[in-house]
């Protein structure tokens, strides 16, 4: 039987992957998805959904501000609904410590022509019904908002087969065939798939296949939790930031919020790494009624974890590999879900024309020169010694 | 934080007898049990369904308290005997360090009364945390009214507070017989137990003790509705069924009754155990997924046991506590033991002891559950709430419907179903969870998740046993923030909270 074969083989059916996979598809590729468990089974359908120009993190404006022209056309372009909402986010600072980074992100809004609003406390509580009195004000960035993860990959799923692509879940990568430089076939637990390009988009795992074809993709893995309450009356429709937490009020109405600390872990790159929550949550619960004392009384029915990545400089990586020369690495750095659209529509061009009309020069993997093999261990980001 | 060598999750008669075993061993001993719950709990049928059948006096907490005693002597004799007993302090949560979650300050549980939590440290833990109702939808199980076998008795033995004059009760094993006669000796008119079955399943004794009180026996018969006003049950239309399970027309009867009671079989709480990481297996003759255990009761997780209904329960052990029991005193003795309390010989000679054949349970219990789902969508159709927190049919179910809350139709969306996700992989039940909503709701998915798992079965033509358990998160109680609110948070943890990762760092390079 001769070997499967596709134009192209996107590794991982997480958002970034099928956001690829679509454009890809849609501008007439022939594309395969490979995931080693489910559509949206680990970060890109279990987080906080926000969405965000992204000043707290210049390198990402131009992806995050190109995101935004789509989101609003996803579900009908796509066909199947998001949960995209865009009535902004706010951020709101109840310490001096959060009015700090208040400037900085203000001004490069300002910088950049992009709209904010400073607000003083009695307007953030007019914006949030709900929200405590006592902050010291709040930065409203108009065009922002939030959708719902695991529906959201699943639309780019949905609609990339839907343009005749190929998606095979339960499908773990073993191998590359590598030749002229170049892979010339996937090595998949469920047989070899030949392509002229390899998409990247594991994830957590994007370090482990990187090594697989002799490469340095420095990012390491890291768990982290957010909670469910129970629906209330529908607050606020704006992704919410303050208090220590990110958040929203989902379409059926529970709020659902993380932050706090992370944890160093490591995956392998065949099984479901283990997503327990902590009494972190606890925590996060508190922070939660300090934050919106009209839900102190709500009760909290589930939490959940995930595993995230993050490189060196917590930036996404959208590149292509010297060698292999047909390998494209994308991953996020834990900020995938917002800036999904413009990362699928990057990794297209980057495909098709070689280069992007996006602005991805800061996220090229040039910048990671001086990081050596060891470099894990040298800041500590490394799992904690066991413990019984 | 709090520390405590052993640790036991329910005080029912395994969790009793758990207790008194290790502290007779003497080892120090706390026993937790939730018992008397927050009332509010009980209106999101939490920890049992208890159908909003709860008299409103329920609300006095220290006649609860009394009550709750008073039913359970077992709990006297544990206090005796020097057991540290722990009531109306419900176990939200258990952690332990694994491969990805390696910081804890060892194994832990997180309680909670009823106005704030706190953590325990443990050496061991023995779950005996029971076992709920399964649930079975039918048209009108959303109305007040619809209960479980497991919430009825809670209510009527332990808080003497079931607000209900007419029961009809689904099922003829022992539970749904056993459940008649409480309801009886409780003052209730049973008109009606029914079966899918063709013959009585349980005890042909308390059958004709039954029959003898003026309670019909419907066998080969299911419900079709229950309705009533008011969002309250007043009405169940019960219609016999033939050899393939399709309603027989004409057959139906109209039966007056403001309650009805699913008693087709009980599930085991394995919450705890399942956020521990505890190996679980699924099997159909002790119920569903039950932990993976040896001859001491314990867990694939060291140092965790766990004893009764929640090892698995079965219809043959309804009337047989002594299993519960037995299982219960193994735990104890082997926990006693693991601790350094008792010698290794001294606890296999106590074990050996314990040794008895225990009850004979159904031949294929799944089946028996499967046969009632099919002829209950076959009486009732697929429009029938299968998740009523979230409102989902199971039409909705088995065609992934985005929930109606979104207003949300396209071509593309009519195009897909649970047999398109097929073409991608075996179904996941989390993944359906996720997009349908079906198990997300206030109860935590205790009504819905075994018909859910049922359904996708059967629609994807999968074998029940091999379906992944849609998962169980802490808190496994709907507990308010402020509750959970941490009074114990220390410096370190409030002051350290860092902003999402950390802040940008200059580009490398």
């Amino acid at each position: 039987m001769a070997m499967e074969r596709a134009d192209v083989v996107v590794i991982g059916a997480g958002v970034s992957g099928l956001s690829s996979a679509y454009f890809l598809a849609k501008a007439g590729m022939d594309v395969v998805v490979v995931e080693k468990g489910l559509v949206g089974g680990e970060a890109s359908g279990r987080n906080g959904g926000m969405i965000s120009e992204r000043v707290d993190e210049p390198p990402m404006i131009p992806m995050a501000v190109e995101s935004l022209k789509i989101w609003p056309t996803l579900d009908d372009e796509l066909g199947y609904p998001t949960e995209f909402t865009h009535q902004g986010r706010l951020q709101v600072a109840v310490s001096e410590e959060e009015m700090g980074d208040f400037f900085s992100e203000r001004d490069e809004s300002l910088r950049r022509g992009l709209s904010v609003e400073e607000l003083d406390p009695a307007e953030v509580v007019d914006l949030i019904p709900g929200i405590t009195g006592r902050t010291l004000g709040g930065l409203f960035f108009a065009n922002g908002g939030h959708a719902n993860p695991q529906r959201t990959v699943q639309a780019f799923a949905w609609a990339f087969q839907d343009l005749g692509g190929r998606l095979y879940q339960d499908t773990a990568v073993t191998g590359f065939e590598i030749g002229g430089g170049r892979v010339a076939s996937v090595e998949t637990t469920a047989g070899p798939i030949g392509t002229d390009v390899v998409v990247a988009a594991a994830g957590p795992q994007t370090g482990l296949l990187a090594e697989m074809v002799g490469a340095h993709v420095p990012v390491a893995p890291a768990r982290v939790e957010i909670l469910a309450t129970a629906p209330l009356e529908p607050l606020f429709d704006i992704a919410l930031v303050g208090n220590g937490l990110y958040g929203r009020q989902a379409a059926r109405g529970n709020l659902l919020f993380g932050g706090g600390p992370h944890e160093w872990t490591d995956v392998d790159l065949t099984s479901d790494p283990g997503k327990p929550n902590t009494p972190l949550i606890r925590n996060i619960a508190r922070r939660l009624a300090e934050l919106l004392p009209v839900a102190a009384d709500t009760p909290v029915i589930r939490s959940w974890a995930g595993i995230v990545e993050q490189a060196p400089d917590y930036m996404p990586i959208i590149d292509i590999l010297d060698a292999p020369s047909n390998y494209v690495v994308v991953t996020a750095s834990a900020h995938g879900f917002g800036i999904s659209p413009a990362t699928g529509k990057a990794v297209s061009e980057l495909v098709l024309h070689g280069e992007s009309s996006i602005d991805i020069s800061a996220l090229g993997l040039d910048r990671f020169a001086g990081v050596g093999p060891d470099w894990r261990e040298e800041r500590g980001w490394v799992p904690g010694p066991e413990r019984t | 934080m709090e520390s405590r060598p052993l640790v036991v999750v329910g005080a029912g008669v395994a969790g009793t007898a758990a207790a008194i075993e290790a502290v007779k061993a003497g080892v120090r001993v706390t026993l937790v049990d939730e018992n008397p719950i927050v009332p509010s709990m009980m209106g999101l049928e939490v920890p049992l369904f208890f159908g909003r059948r709860s008299r409103p006096e329920l609300v006095d907490r220290a006649s609860m308290l009394e009550n709750v005693s008073a039913a359970n002597e077992a709990l006297a004799e544990a206090e005796e005997a020097g057991v540290e007993v722990l009531l109306g302090t419900c176990v939200w949560g258990a952690f332990c360090n694994s491969e990805t979650s390696r910081e804890l300050d060892g194994p832990q549980i997180g309680v909670a009364d009823g106005e704030r939590s706190w953590i325990i440290k443990f050496d061991r833990l023995i779950v005996a945390s029971g076992a709920r109702d399964l649930g079975m939808a039918f048209a009108g199980w959303h109305l007040a009214g619809a209960m479980g076998a497991n919430g009825a008795h809670s209510l009527m033995s332990r808080y003497h507070a079931l607000s209900s004059q007419r029961m009809v009760v689904l099922g003829s094993g022992n539970l749904g017989l056993h459940t008649a006669r409480m309801a009886l000796d409780a003052g209730l008119e049973v008109p009606a137990v029914v079966d899918v079955s063709p013959t009585v399943r349980g005890d042909d004794a308390i059958a004709s003790e039954l029959l003898a009180k003026g309670v019909e026996l419907y066998t080969s018969h299911t419900v079709r509705e229950a309705s009533g006003s008011a969002g309250e049950i007043d009405s169940v239309v019960l219609v016999e069924i033939d050899d393939c399970n399709e309603p027989v027309d004409g057959s139906e009867k109209v039966i007056a009754a403001d309650t009805v009671c699913l008693a087709v079989g009980l599930v085991p709480n394995v919450e705890l155990l399942s956020i521990l990481g505890c190996d679980l297996i699924f099997r159909s003759e002790l119920g569903g997924h039950v932990p993976v255990c040896d001859d001491w009761m314990q867990t694939s997780v060291d140092g965790v046991f766990v004893a009764g209904d929640a090892a698995g329960f079965h219809d043959g052990m309804a009337l047989a506590p002594e299993v519960s029991r037995r299982q219960g005193q193994v735990a104890g003795i082997a926990a006693a033991e693991s601790l350094g309390a008792v010698r290794i010989e001294e606890a296999r000679d106590r074990r050996e002891g314990l040794r008895a054949a225990p009850p004979a349970g159904p031949a294929d219990v799944q089946a028996g559950r499967e046969k009632w789902r099919r002829s209950l969508v076959k009486a009732g159709g697929l429009d029938v709430l299968v998740c009523p927190c979230e409102e989902v049919t199971c039409a909705d179910l088995i065609d992934l419907r985005p929930p109606r809350y979104l207003g949300w139709e396209s071509e593309q969306m009519g195009r897909r179903s649970l047999r398109t996700q097929l073409e991608d992989g075996p179904v996941n039940p989390g993944q359906v969870k996720r997009l349908t909503r079906a198990g997300t709701g206030h109860c935590q998915g205790r009504l819905c998740r075994e018909q859910v798992s049922m359904l996708l079965a059967k629609e994807s033509g999968a074998d029940i046993a091999g379906m992944p358990l849609m998962s169980y998160r802490p808190p496994v109680r709907p507990l308010p923030l402020n509750v959970l609110w941490p009074h114990d948070e220390t410096e370190q943890v409030r002051g350290d909270w860092p902003k999402w990762f950390s802040p940008t760092n200059p580009v490398l390079g």
